[in-house]
């Protein structure tokens, strides 16, 4: 009689910690239907669902020339303009890909910038199967957001369950505060500087 | 409350019995129900992404003419080459598809009307823009077509202009996805070199 | 059980004292509109404001005539403007600002501003976090608008919760009144933008 009590209280116990334990590691509905991220490093193609991914260059500047409507702007930000150059190509079909956010190293996440409007190097990028097409992505960032920082690019901005690149910045150099040690005073988008470092 | 007793007896069985037969049977009716309940519940869902997807092909030997939205599709001439400014090991390559027109109303019909060439892969590309490339003159693209108010009888050339990796040059055969038609879509033979 | 009528008052006062004392608490905490509203606070011009989503603070107010920031208005109109520096308090970048500021006793014929960026006029770009830039809200009045010279600007600030109600996600929600800045309000002549 005793011994059946015992096992009543254990199972009893036993049903309790399962119970608590699957209800505290249930993952948050925004990580059950987050993207699936695809991680790499600078330089790496990383194989996203709709299409692959490879981070060629990132250059940072204080200010921006682009030629919007025929008329030369200069677009100026009170932190840094970050230009990133990509490698986009599609897996199966033609798609497009038009979502990337700068991530820092707390996590805050910087939306590629709108300030630019329609240009054909700019998001949305239209990819085709075996075709290898530059890309560009470019955010506006305080500067103490650049060591550590990750690329995040996915083919649209809410895509539940589909893939994200996932890039991480280890690659780009920075000084002991944390800065680039080459900001340019001025970046032409239309006639980008030649190929250097990168 | 006073309890109701349950001495065995033969009339005690014969309810155990009937309460067990009827167990099994809601068992058996439980393994129908749910799969019913999961396909009615997502019914509209399915339909809705059966339409929205080329996922079945018909093929169309060269020199056949096949009905397909209301008109007859058949393909005039798959050529490709270097034209403009394209990118590295690329090709261009101009589809064009004879088709006699059935149903004029292509603004029901042809809706969702996309162009497409596959290759052995099962890779898709969809038209891109050449600088310094047009259509040849009498072709028009499936969009405009649409809207150029054609009538029973007439026969349209539609065409379009894709870029093409070299490797995949050998194996593309070009496809026609219909809105009306989907999830089918024609997919035709290249012409004999 | 219910011998007697005092007996009766003692089983509903029973059964009645749990919704009792939560109506005694609900009336405490302020339904019924037991609390005395209070006006909301003035607030200061000086130092900047947290609102919810945003840091603002508010730099100037003028009534123009002219095209002021890339925004155009109708023949006949004139626009209230209203420059703030704006911070986002939020983990990512955000376009929410439409509420932030409301001109208190105006008529507007549109309650919605049109909100550019004063560094180069692009028009409702998103604010990223911490990175501080003014804004300027334009709001287009009727060309005999009365405006007085020195208006009160509602702000409205959100509340954040890390979960929320429906999907557990964090989010801002509930905007309420956080106070009221009072700015004096220049009138810019018709000539220059």
């Amino acid at each position: 009689m005793r011994i059946r009590i015992l096992g009543n209280l254990v199972i009893l116990g036993a049903t309790v910690v399962l119970s608590y334990g699957m209800q505290v590691s249930k993952p948050h509905y925004a990580d059950l239907t987050a993207p699936i991220p695809a991680d790499g490093a600078m330089h790496d193609t990383i194989r996203a669902r709709s299409f692959d991914v490879r981070l060629d260059k990132v250059v940072f500047a204080r200010a921006l020339k682009a030629n919007q409507f025929g008329r030369q702007k200069l677009l100026t930000t009170s932190g840094l303009w970050a230009v990133v150059t990509t490698s986009l190509t599609a897996t199966a079909a033609s798609t497009t890909v038009a979502d990337g956010t700068w991530q820092g190293p707390t996590g805050l996440r910087y939306h590629q910038t709108e300030r630019l409007g329609y240009r054909q190097d700019m998001p949305p990028h239209g990819v085709d199967p075996g075709l290898e097409k530059r890309g560009l992505f470019v955010f506006e960032i305080p500067p103490d957001q650049i060591r550590g920082a990750s690329l995040l690019i996915a083919a649209r901005q809410f895509g539940p369950l589909d893939a994200q690149a996932r890039i991480s910045l280890d690659g780009v150099p920075t000084s002991a505060d944390g800065r680039p040690p080459d900001v340019l005073p001025e970046y032409d988008l239309d006639a980008p500087p030649p190929q250097g470092k990168s | 409350m006073s309890a109701v007793s349950t001495a065995p007896g033969p009339i005690a069985s014969e309810d155990r019995q009937a309460e067990q037969k009827w167990r099994r049977r809601s068992l058996v009716a439980l393994a129908i129900l749910l799969p019913l309940t999961l396909a009615e519940t997502s019914y509209d869902s399915l339909r809705e992404w059966l339409h929205g997807e080329d996922l079945i092909a018909r093929d169309v030997d060269f020199g056949q003419s096949v009905p397909f939205g209301g008109s007859d599709w058949k393909l005039a001439d798959l050529r490709g080459g270097k034209a403009g400014r394209l990118p590295d090991h690329a090709f261009a390559v101009i589809a064009t598809f004879s088709v006699k027109i059935g149903d004029p109303d292509l603004q029901k019909q042809w809706l969702g009307c996309k162009l497409m060439l596959t290759d052995a892969a099962g890779r898709r590309w969809l038209p891109d823009v050449i600088a310094g490339v047009s259509l040849p003159a009498g072709v028009t693209n499936c969009t405009s077509a649409i809207f150029s108010g054609v009538k029973k009888g007439d026969t349209v050339t539609i065409g379009d202009i894709f870029i093409v990796p070299e490797d995949a040059v050998k194996t593309i055969r070009p496809a026609v996805g219909l809105g009306s038609e989907r999830p089918w879509y024609l997919r035709f033979q290249r012409p004999p070199k | 059980m219910f011998r007697t009528a005092r007996s009766k008052v003692q089983t509903w006062i029973t059964a009645g004292a749990g919704t009792i004392a939560a109506l005694f608490v609900a009336g405490l905490m302020g339904a019924f509109g037991a609390l005395p509203a209070h006006a909301p606070p003035q607030l200061p011009l000086d130092t900047a404001i947290d609102a919810g989503r945003w840091r603002v603070q508010p730099v100037r107010a003028y009534v123009s005539h002219a095209k002021v920031y890339g925004v155009l208005m109708k023949p006949g109109q004139k626009a209230l403007v209203l420059e703030a520096d704006m911070t986002n308090r939020t983990a990512q970048s955000d376009k929410a600002y439409f509420d932030v500021f409301k001109p208190d006793g105006l008529a507007l014929p549109d309650p919605m501003p049109m909100i550019a960026l004063t560094r180069d006029e692009t028009l409702t770009p998103e604010l990223h976090p911490g990175m501080t830039e003014r804004m300027a809200y334009v709001w287009p009045l009727a060309g005999d608008a009365i405006v007085p010279a020195s208006l009160s600007f509602g702000v409205t600030a959100e509340i954040f919760k890390p979960r929320d109600n429906l999907y557990g996600m964090p989010g801002w929600f509930n905007p309420y009144r956080l106070g009221t800045i009072t700015l004096p309000v220049a009138d810019v002549p018709g000539t220059g933008s």
